[in-house]
């Protein structure tokens, strides 16, 4: 019984950690209504500009004052500014988009600038890390110093808030600028400056949480705070995102159920392996499904929103037909021209990252159909292209099946994960759906693709390429073997492109604006959610298997979680609503991730984790503009040109009827 | 022979808040009723409840003398369609594809197969039937136009189309009137009229504007805190004692 409570005990300033994260996730959901898929990203450029400030001298005590009271709120200021503050209260998906925007760009940002890829942790800012060992009942209790000042901070943070937001002067324009910022102007108060304020104090936190958790950890990395954060939405969930001691008490339970877990399990089995790390998603999918406060967290009513202009409607029905006219009439010519002139003329190299892009396009086409028509922000793609490649490289490996097959039967499995995955999807709509696909995204990377008889272990499987009518396709460099997947995402194109433009675009579309209208004109909602999950998770499978493919390899990182946000973005950037969007996206990421490989060597940051993170920021800076262009800021940029060039016939025929052209 | 729709003490409550208690009645094909009532007399839980949209706690609602399915999606291709109190039209599409939607959802003809056979593209038949409609409700000239962008009475008109393009047997009409001026209220007025002439669709209309359900309603029920307390045509309910007591607060 000792040795229980010696675990407890133990983990509770673990939990502490998770405690405070939780408190800063629930705090800037109540008081900016964004659930802030950035705050992981945000505590980790908090916690290395902590570091770098401590390895260049600074006290620490006065660094972590200037991270926290300084840095985090005037970044908090310039986040307001830049984005959150110019986004509808009503556009919730543009919210969404905006920080997981933050989520990929920020640690992109840092790690090219501050170039830190290998800091290691500095000492907590208060306490030496060395504290005298307490002994309680029969065992001795280690509780470090950065543990203590965790454990301080969250007690007087959850005190201090709490008491805050219930208090009249600043809770409660807090919380009535996010239910309506218009009707609280209308009382005569300012809630632009309630709003910056409210996200002053929400980056502080994570400027807290940055510099609590920096010491803990050497080196400091971006993927240690994503885990954080994740565990963290679980505690948060507890309390529907809304309840301060109940994000407390859920984040230092879950610390606890994790350590005891952990104490009790051999550190050997896969159940230590698999099932600690993945407690918490666990935890957060059941609280998703079973707690009624997070189903309905999107049910929140603006009175004034008749004031407030229509959100953007989805691009496609806005897109001047002229470049769908242009593209329409000439895209055969440039497919071809472009085809003929990459097999005649490109060098190696080029011919492997076109194969990527093309697998890439494959993918994103995914993205295009879940989230571009059916407004589903889905972060599992990525996991369900992981699902195609694992299973493809199963069957054609160790059961001989040949690789085109097993790919099909790959794209079967994935598709029927997504279908699995809309049976939850059906009861919820928007951030649970959202947050649905990060936990079964976690999970896959965690349980799935870990275990040798699916991901095929830590070395993961060689894939091979088909053989088809003698042709060689087995070159890393091989043409045959490009011009294959060219013709596959082509394929996977016409049916994007006829799905879109038809009854099930059509229909989708109404499903994503107003799912009661589309119900109430005979539109089965729950048929055609199944189905986009289905074929989108299908459409993913495919693209993972033809990037297995053209690695020759298929490995458990392929497609880790963090791999769906940066997708996602990526797509929504360029453009999710068209298919040209994703082809786009596409072969700009890995052709742009070639083209800097050619960076003179003397660049200090030309390191492979830079260059992957300027690719990154390069193509998802723009879903920052997501609120005001949801076509993606390429598509706006296309129609811009077609409106300059077209500009003598107007695009809209009712406009075209009142200029009097026919 | 049974009624088209028979409403049988159907009670609905919310966290043991009665909204609805014990509400009957019945409609036949082609007839008309208004709802009357003041805010939260349950008017509108029951038009849900009669769509699909919520669940009854007890008592029977029946089309044709038969259950009706559970899902709203279902109700409304057996032939129970709605307008919304606020309305609720698809950002981005024009007025063509709002009917084109509901057409394509009402015949089966909605789905991938159908898209890789047919390319993705409309039959000159389905447009047709659309644009029939749209001349019906006075849109045939505003097909190609984006839905949000017209005025509320055309919103209201499109919603309507969208409803009866699927040939419904049942609209709800929840406060069509709601928000439009006195000649836009006329001309819904003149609409409504029209359409059940032409279609023979039967009514429910729920309405504050009691000018709009004199005009429309064959017959009226009057509803105060979730219960029926006069039903009959426009003149004895509204000269009952009781709704005027409900509804201004008299004694008698």
């Amino acid at each position: 019984m000792s040795e229980f409570f010696s675990f407890v005990l133990q983990n509770v300033p673990w939990g502490c950690t998770f405690a405070l994260v939780a408190v800063g996730l629930v705090l800037t959901y109540r008081a900016t209504g964004v659930f802030n898929f950035g705050f992981g990203a945000e505590a980790y450029a908090a916690g290395l500009i902590y570091a770098e400030l401590y390895w260049h001298g600074v006290d620490r005590l006065w660094a972590a004052i200037l991270v926290v009271v300084v840095i985090a709120p005037l970044f908090g200021a310039l986040l307001d500014w830049g984005l959150f503050s110019r986004i509808p209260p009503g556009n919730s998906m543009a919210k969404i988009v905006t920080s997981l925007g933050v989520m990929v760009v920020l640690p992109s940002v840092v790690q090219i600038f501050v170039g830190a890829t290998n800091v290691s942790a500095p000492p907590a800012p208060l306490f030496n890390e060395y504290l005298p060992v307490w002994h309680i009942g029969s065992g001795p209790l280690f509780v470090s110093g950065s543990e203590l000042t965790t454990m301080l901070a969250t007690a007087i943070v959850l005190i201090v808030l709490m008491l805050g937001l219930r208090s009249r002067r600043f809770g409660l324009p807090m919380r009535a600028a996010v239910e309506s910022p218009k009707l609280l102007e209308l009382m005569g108060v300012n809630a632009k400056r309630v709003s910056r304020g409210s996200w002053m104090l929400a980056t502080m936190l994570a400027g807290l949480a940055g510099v609590l958790f920096a010491p803990t950890e050497t080196p400091i990395s971006a993927n240690n705070y994503s885990v954080i954060l994740v565990a963290a939405i679980a505690a948060a969930a507890l309390g529907a995102l809304r309840s301060l001691p109940l994000a407390v008490v859920g984040g230092v339970a879950l610390g606890v159920v994790q350590g005891v877990v952990q104490g009790y399990v051999a550190s050997d089995s896969v159940w230590y392996q698999a099932l600690v790390p993945s407690l918490p998603f666990f935890i957060l999918l059941v609280l998703l499904l079973v707690h009624p406060g997070m189903r309905r967290l999107e049910n929140r009513n603006d009175p004034m929103s008749g004031v407030e202009p229509p959100a953007p409607p989805p691009a496609l029905a806005l897109r001047p037909p002229h470049i769908n006219r242009v593209i329409h009439r000439f895209r055969w010519l440039v497919l071809g021209t472009v085809t003929l002139v990459v097999i005649t003329f490109t060098p190696g190299p080029w011919i492997a990252a076109l194969t990527i892009g093309a697998s890439f396009s494959v993918i994103f086409l995914s993205i295009t159909l879940i989230t571009g028509l059916a407004g589903q922000l889905s972060l599992a793609q990525a996991a369900f292209a992981g699902v195609g490649a694992a299973t493809t490289a199963q069957l054609a490996v160790n059961e001989n099946v040949p690789v085109l097959i097993a790919a099909v039967a790959g794209a079967v499995v994935a598709g029927l994960g997504g279908w699995v995955a809309s049976l939850p999807a059906l009861r919820l709509r928007g951030l649970p759906v959202t947050l649905l696909t990060l936990c079964l995204a976690l999970l896959a990377d965690n349980l799935i693709f870990p275990t040798s008889w699916i991901g095929g272990g830590d070395n993961g499987l060689n894939v091979p390429r088909p053989h088809i009518f003698g042709i060689d396709f087995t070159a890393v460099d091989s043409k045959p073997f490009l011009l294959l997947v060219l013709a596959v995402l082509l394929a996977v194109s016409g049916v994007v492109h006829v799905l879109l433009r038809g009854t099930t675009g059509r229909a989708l579309a109404a499903v994503h604006v107003s799912p009661v209208g589309a119900a109430s004109a005979g539109v089965s909602v729950r048929r055609l959610t199944m189905f986009v999950f289905f074929l989108s998770a299908a459409i993913a499978g495919i693209g993972g298997s033809l990037f297995a493919m053209s690695y020759l390899q298929e490995s458990p990182s392929d497609f880790n979680w963090f791999f769906g946000p940066t997708f996602l973005v990526i797509v929504v950037t360029v453009g999710a609503t068209t298919v040209e969007g994703a082809i786009e996206a596409g072969f700009g990421y890995a052709l742009i991730a070639q083209a800097l490989t050619y960076l003179p060597s003397t660049v200090s940051t030309n390191t492979n984790a830079t260059q992957g993170a300027l690719t990154v920021l390069i193509l998802s800076v723009g879903a920052f503009t997501y609120a005001t262009h949801p076509e993606g800021i390429v598509e706006a940029v296309k129609r811009s040109l077609a409106r300059t060039v077209f500009r003598a016939v107007p695009a809209n025929p009712a406009e075209r009827r009142t200029r009097g052209v026919s | 022979m049974s009624h088209l729709l028979e409403v049988d003490d159907v009670s609905k409550s919310f966290g043991g808040h009665a909204v609805v208690r014990h509400v009957s009645f019945v409609l036949d094909a082609g007839a008309s009723l208004g709802l009357v009532g003041s805010n939260g007399a349950g008017k509108t839980t029951l038009f849900r409840c009669i769509a699909g949209e919520l669940p009854i706690d007890s008592g029977s609602i029946l089309l044709d003398g038969d259950a009706l399915p559970s899902r709203p999606d279902a109700r409304a291709r057996r032939g129970i369609a709605r307008t919304f109190q606020i309305v609720e039209l698809f950002g981005g599409q024009t007025v063509l594809d709002h009917v084109l939607v509901a057409l394509q959802a009402h015949q089966g003809h909605q789905g991938p197969w159908r898209d890789l056979v047919h390319g993705g593209r409309t039959s000159s038949g389905e447009r047709e039937r659309c644009m029939g409609i749209l001349a019906l409700v006075g849109l045939a000239d505003r097909a190609e136009t984006p839905a949000t962008t017209l005025s509320l009475g055309d919103r209201r008109a499109v919603e309507l189309a969208r409803a009866l393009v699927g040939e419904p047997r049942l609209l709800l009409a929840d406060e069509p009137s709601s928000g439009l001026d006195g000649e836009e209220s006329r001309i819904l007025i003149h609409i409504l009229n029209r359409v059940r002439k032409e279609t023979g669709v039967a009514v429910i209309l729920v309405d504050h504007d009691l000018g709009t359900v004199k005009a429309v309603a064959d017959t009226v029920i009057a509803m105060d805190a979730g219960a029926v307390i006069a039903a009959g045509t426009y003149e004895t309910v509204v000269s009952n004692p009781q709704v005027m007591s409900s509804w201004l607060g008299q004694s008698s």
